[in-house]
């Protein structure tokens, strides 16, 4: 598996996504609670560019009435139609949205690499 | 070709003071608008949120912005200006209102028709007042980049009643369809968002807004409104259209028992609606086995009552191809043009 340098880690920076061509895909990378996460610039929906959306937790519930907030969890909301996707697995929140693309990212020497 | 039947400029705060007559000029500027309370959280900014550009512009409120996002970037002939209906949507001091309307017809002209002859515009109307609405029309109409009437969902009047019959009257006359589109940024102005009543969320609300459209359709057909005005068009944008062949069916039903309630109709009310109305494609609906959704153009004639809609540039935006791949081309032509351009009268 080909690994791809992104760039320096300091260009990772908490809740933004950086953009970059990885051969002919768009590929977002970007730090939540200083974990990183890199997902393919894309939304199954209707191909919006998906890392110009917003990056959140998760609105949770117990039941009816009931809402809480897991920040914990690294959701980006589509910049169409919002949306919601976990940046850890790319599954959808909502059934039927189906999922976007994740890659492997780790950091090493102060450089951020994707393996893909 | 392409023609965009909702695209939604918006004016700068600042615009207020330069297009609004006294009194309102002074008090805008002193004040703020008058603004029917929300009441729920919308949708999260109203726009797509990858829109700005670097400088921190939004498309809706610098013509060059849009022209280069939408209509160069998807090869618009035109692009029909709907606006925002905020600002005038459930205000009850119709005198405002109208102010309100003319002010934002006016910086339209000046700013957006000038920008692009791509760009047309319909005419924003106070629907409190017929009389003033028609005096707004007749002002502007003539106009060869305006080609429509903008309507707004937030009204306490079925749309057939024939308190709305002076614009009917001036539109046709003038060769205008109405354009109706939801005032979702005046829930609270609605009598009720839904047909059970006040809804608790703009999710709900948004969901619903066909209930509110079926209202308008059954009455623009059974009070007899194209029976009087042959020529006028309607056209019902952005609430989706799944619901329009079972409301066709259960309204040609119906009257087959009941006809003796509207008996000024010549013929089943569905052919008033296939030969006045259209129904704009956004949101586009999407069943759950994608390829159903072929089958449903055909059960509802969509190639002859579908007319394409963007909602550029805001958050449940449709680009062109959001048609099914499996409609024939002469459906998708019609669609994405031929049946805008007959609804707008350009040849």
């Amino acid at each position: 598996m080909p690994a791809h340098l992104i760039g320096p880690s300091e260009e990772i920076v908490e809740g933004r996504f950086k953009i970059v061509e990885m051969g002919k895909r768009s590929v977002g990378v970007t730090r939540l609670r200083g974990v990183l996460y890199a997902v393919l610039n894309y939304c199954p929906h209707a191909g919006a560019p998906i890392c110009h959306g917003h990056l959140t937790g998760l609105v949770t519930s117990d039941g009816p009435g009931q809402g809480g907030y897991d920040a914990a969890r690294a959701i980006v909301r589509c910049p169409w139609h919002h949306w919601e996707f976990d940046l850890a697995d790319g599954r959808g929140i909502c059934a039927g949205t189906g999922r976007i693309k994740t890659y492997p990212v780790r950091e090493a020497e102060g450089q951020v690499w994707i393996d893909a | 070709m392409l023609i965009d039947f909702d695209v939604h400029q918006n004016i700068p705060r600042a615009a207020w003071s330069q297009y609004l007559e006294e009194p309102y000029k002074t008090e805008v500027a002193e004040y703020g608008l008058r603004r029917v309370s929300y009441g729920v959280r919308a949708e999260d900014g109203g726009n797509r949120w990858d829109v700005q550009d670097a400088e921190g512009r939004s498309p809706d409120l610098h013509p060059d912005l849009m022209t280069k996002q939408l209509l160069d970037a998807y090869g618009h002939r035109y692009a029909l200006l709907t606006g925002v209906k905020g600002p005038v949507a459930g205000v009850p001091d119709n005198d405002y209102a109208a102010a309100i309307c003319r002010a934002f017809n006016d910086y339209t002209i000046d700013v957006w028709l000038r920008a692009d002859p791509r760009y047309l515009m319909g005419i924003f109307v106070p629907l409190g007042d017929p009389q003033l609405a028609v005096r707004e029309i007749e002002r502007l109409a003539g106009h060869p980049q305006i080609r429509c009437v903008c309507f707004y969902g937030a009204t306490r009047i079925p749309f057939g009643q024939r308190f709305y019959w002076p614009i009917y009257e001036a539109a046709a006359r003038h060769g205008l369809g109405i354009h109706l589109h939801p005032a979702t940024t005046a829930l609270i102005a609605n009598p009720a968002t839904t047909g059970a009543g006040m809804a608790s969320t703009y999710l709900e609300a948004h969901v619903c807004v066909p209930q509110n459209y079926q209202g308008h359709l059954v009455s623009l057909v059974l009070e007899g409104v194209f029976e009087k005005f042959p020529t006028l068009k309607f056209a019902f944008v952005e609430g989706g259209f799944g619901w329009v062949p079972h409301v066709l069916w259960r309204m040609d039903k119906e009257f087959k028992g009941l006809r003796q309630q509207a008996p000024w109709l010549k013929r089943l009310p569905s052919e008033y609606v296939r030969e006045s109305m259209c129904f704009g494609t956004q949101p586009m609906e999407e069943p759950l086995k994608t390829g159903q959704i072929v089958s449903f153009f055909e059960i509802m004639d969509a190639e002859n009552l579908l007319v394409y809609a963007s909602d550029y540039p805001h958050f449940d935006f449709d680009p062109p191809d959001v048609l099914p791949r499996g409609i024939s081309e002469t459906a998708r032509k019609k669609i994405l043009h031929d049946n805008a351009a007959a609804f707008l009268g350009l040849t």
